[in-house]
């Protein structure tokens, strides 16, 4: 059992949603309430990671901020060392790729707003932010939620570009996907197994804390 | 602490109105799904900017295009009540109205609710309200605002008809505690003769006739935009007695009315609509006829229409009613202006949503 | 409200608690090692913790995508490779320190798990055979593109006259890891893959194999050096590599090692 794999990956993917969460809420919120020409292509931006192949993406983002690339130097530059390899160059990776996972799901939660309510907040002398945190979020909870924990567990899954952009550098890129994979390279069935069936748990633990945490928002709003 | 708003627009429905809604006076938008009074409403509150407008509020400029002054919806202290209520749904009906306040108290809210008539549902939310419960609730959280103008859309549609006419008496008693303009969108004439001081009809999106309820009611040309059945007059009465056959007697300046099931105690003041196309005129008080209500008076004018129609205005004691006859039956009967005549008027044909309370303060006219 | 004090709490407690840093658990130097090296060096890094106490980590894969990496700025500090043209190439580049060390030189062996109708022997007259009769349906061996033992097994089967037989039933591994998986998986007659893992102790109980003749593959002359940027540790490690220990550790893995050649 590699525990510093297991913690690495849910480290990951909990920069992901701590990094997405304010992206999904602001982002999904604006596809859902505006109307503007260049809309169509924003949204299919957003959904382009869920329709490249991983390998593809991970060569782009390799191409996108790999050495020689501008941002890789810009990084360098910062830093002194290369942002590819790197566990922040995942995170990096990571919260582009789950771009439609988080995004999609809250722009649903907000859409299903009924736009005379959002108005009727306005009309209650509710500033945007006050509409915002007492209106919009308890109503868009469920989708934001639903975002969150697609892309937690997208995070914990994810492989062909965690591999490419991240090598599978123990201690700081070898996610737990990567190391059963390393186990049943070498051989070590029980090994694969045995964190195969703690991230099942681990993913099956979160569904189930949502779908709890949904139905008490649930219940609350009805 | 008057209400003044003019608008012009091409876009998305050609718009040109200008009106003005004294402190405590109620104003109702008349017109056709279309004619555009919602949209000015949304105008007024600041949901939507037309491209030459200009609202002022008890000389606070709220919108001003020409001097780019566009005050945002959270900053203009309007209340507004939604067709469809829209209610927040995860709140309950007391924190609804707790939202719109500036400092949230929960008593001056359950106070509030109690105004218009919601008493022990504070703690339920809108899931679990009947239409007519929710529209209170709603009426509640635009009070809570303190708005200094009322904005009611359509408040009325959604709700069955029995529990309108509740409504329409509890909104004429809530006048009394209101001291701002009152502005009320509705298509129906009978909503806004009722409840309204002064009316404005509008046909796609022009003002067709501005005036006193009374005044509006009387002119065909305003009804045309609104539908020549819906002219009607309104006679003021007391309630006298019940019948015990279900007929109830009124007390009119005319004389006596018997209308069938009138709600209210004896000595309750009333207003009582009478349809110009339901009135029967005869120049002779007619005998064996079985309606209840023949009622003398003198001719006034008489307006013939572009079709068959001819409106007949009869002076009655200081009071006016209409009866709209045909021009041939007109021709027939020479009738001119002094003449004696008898409007008879079947007592079925005054449904109960025609007679309503009589406000206390309100202006008649 | 829907948020209560508890569970913002209670989520912000979460946030924090993912994305705090590791306690600077790592600096062990990383290796870059190609993938017949997988028990070999695992065993050499054990046995180089208990006697020095420092620590190194591993990681494993096919030579031609670590020098990639290595090229894109992968913070390895030793690169063991299993063809000294890649170490060549990198010094060239300015990659790394010298041209480093012949460590070791690796063989290909024919593999078949256990139950296979296909039988290992160096002729690879029986896979012949099974070929010509149908009886071949998949067979591993490493990518050839970037894997040094794929490579090795690609000219083996053509000087065998069999490349081209094989081709449609070929299964090719990231690595020699990989095809040795493939190979032994059950559903694959058989493959081609390295000595060192053939030996292992956990994959020789799982089938059988026979050496293929040296003669007909360039040698697998393993070559490792150590990198830009490689530190004391990486250093010590570099020299235990060439030390006594390691090397008997090689030869038990069926590596030739340099002196002897």
């Amino acid at each position: 059992m590699d525990w510093a794999a297991l913690w690495l990956s849910m480290r990951l993917a909990g920069w992901t949603v701590a990094i997405l969460l304010p992206v999904s809420v602001l982002m999904g919120r604006a596809l859902a309430y505006r109307q503007f020409r260049a809309k169509g292509l924003v949204e299919a931006l957003v959904m382009l990671p869920l329709v490249l192949p991983p390998t593809v993406f991970g060569f782009y983002l390799l191409v996108a901020f790999g050495r020689n690339s501008p941002i890789g130097d810009l990084w360098q530059s910062l830093f002194g060392h290369q942002l590819v390899f790197t566990f922040q160059g995942l995170v990096v990776a990571s919260v582009i790729f789950n771009l439609p996972f988080a995004i999609q799901p809250a722009q649903r939660g907000f859409e299903a707003i009924p736009v005379e309510v959002r108005e009727a907040a306005s009309c209650s002398g509710m500033s945007p932010f006050a509409s915002l945190w007492k209106i919009e979020l308890p109503l868009a909870w469920p989708g934001l939620m639903t975002a969150m924990v697609l892309t937690f567990a997208h995070t914990l899954g994810e492989f062909g570009i965690v591999l490419m952009v991240g090598g599978s550098i123990p201690g700081e890129t070898k996610t737990i996907a990567i190391a059963i994979y390393d186990r049943v390279q070498g051989f070590d069935d029980r090994g694969a197994a045995t964190m195969s069936a703690v991230l099942v748990a681990i993913s099956l633990f979160t569904i189930a804390v949502t779908y709890w945490l949904s139905a008490r928002v649930g219940r609350r709003l009805s | 602490m008057a209400l003044e708003v003019m608008a012009q627009a091409t876009r998305p429905i050609p718009l040109d109105i200008a009106f003005r809604v004294e402190p405590g006076e109620l104003l109702a938008l008349v017109g056709h799904s279309g004619s555009g009074k919602t949209t000015l409403l949304r105008c007024i509150a600041g949901l939507w900017r037309p491209e030459c407008a200009r609202v002022v509020v008890n000389g606070a400029i709220w919108l001003d295009t020409i001097a780019k002054i566009d005050l945002p919806t959270h900053r203009r202290r309007v209340g507004i009540v939604f067709q469809n209520y829209a209610l927040f749904p995860h709140m309950t009906a007391v924190r609804n109205v707790m939202a719109a306040m500036d400092a949230p108290d929960r008593a001056e809210a359950e106070r509030t609710l109690d105004l218009v008539n919601l008493h022990g549902l504070a703690d339920r939310k809108p899931a679990q309200l009947s239409g007519g419960q929710q529209q209170r609730v709603a009426l509640a959280r635009a009070l809570a605002r303190r708005p200094q103008a009322l904005l009611l859309d359509e408040p009325f549609s959604a709700v069955d008809r029995a529990t309108r006419e509740k409504l329409y008496g509890e909104i004429i008693d809530l006048r009394r505690h209101l001291a701002m303009p009152v502005v009320l969108v509705t298509h129906d004439m009978n909503e806004a003769q009722l409840l309204a001081d002064r009316m404005v009809v509008i046909e796609q999106g022009r003002v067709v006739r501005t005036g006193t309820t009374a005044e509006v009611m009387s002119d065909p040309e305003a009804l045309r935009a609104m539908g020549i059945r819906e002219i009607a007059a309104m006679l003021p009465a007391i309630i006298a007695e019940h019948g015990v056959d279900g007929l109830s007697r009124l007390d009119a300046p005319t004389g006596p009315l018997f209308l069938p099931q009138v709600e209210g105690a004896p000595g309750t003041r009333v207003r009582v609509r009478i349809m110009a196309h339901e009135v029967i005129l005869s120049r002779v008080r007619p005998e064996g006829l079985s309606a209840q209500n023949i009622i003398a008076g003198t001719i006034a004018r008489i307006v013939p229409g572009v079709g068959p129609g001819a409106m007949v205005h009869i002076d009655v004691a200081g009071h006016e009613i209409l009866a709209r006859i045909t021009r041939r039956a007109a021709d027939q009967m020479a009738l001119v202006p002094g003449d004696t005549v008898h409007a008879i008027v079947k007592s079925m044909s005054v449904a109960r949503d025609h007679v309503a309370r009589a406000p206390s303060t309100m202006k008649t006219g | 409200m829907i948020f209560n004090r508890h569970s913002i709490l209670a989520i912000l407690a979460a946030i924090g608690l993912a994305t705090s840093p590791l306690a600077a658990q790592n600096d062990a130097p990383i290796v870059a090692a190609a993938s017949d090296l997988q028990f070999a060096v695992a065993e050499i890094a054990e046995a180089f913790t208990a006697e020095t106490g420092m620590e190194v980590r591993l990681s494993f894969g096919s030579t031609g995508n670590f020098a990639r990496q290595i090229r894109e700025g992968a913070p390895f500090q030793i690169f063991m490779a299993a063809d000294e043209r890649f170490i060549a190439d990198l010094n060239t580049d300015g990659f790394t320190r010298d041209e480093g060390d012949l460590y070791a030189v690796g063989r290909v062996v024919l593999m078949v798990p256990n139950g296979s109708p296909l039988t290992p022997d160096e002729t690879l007259d029986n896979l012949a055979e099974m070929l010509a009769a149908g009886q071949i349906t998949r067979f591993a061996i490493a990518n050839p593109d970037h894997a040094p033992y794929g490579m090795r097994a690609r000219e083996a089967l053509i000087a065998r006259g069999l490349w081209e037989e094989l081709q449609p039933y070929m299964v090719l591994g990231e690595n020699v890891s990989q095809a040795a998986q493939f190979a032994l998986s059950g559903n694959a007659e058989g493959g081609i893959i390295a000595y060192s893992l053939a030996l292992a102790p956990e994959v020789a109980p799982r089938g059988a194999y026979a050496l293929i003749p040296e003669e007909w593959h360039e040698p697998l002359r393993q070559r490792m050096a150590l990198l830009n940027g490689a530190g004391p540790v990486a250093e010590a490690f570099y020299a235990y590599m060439k030390d006594s220990t390691a090397r008997e550790i090689m030869e038990r893995y069926g590596f030739v090692l340099p002196e002897d050649t």
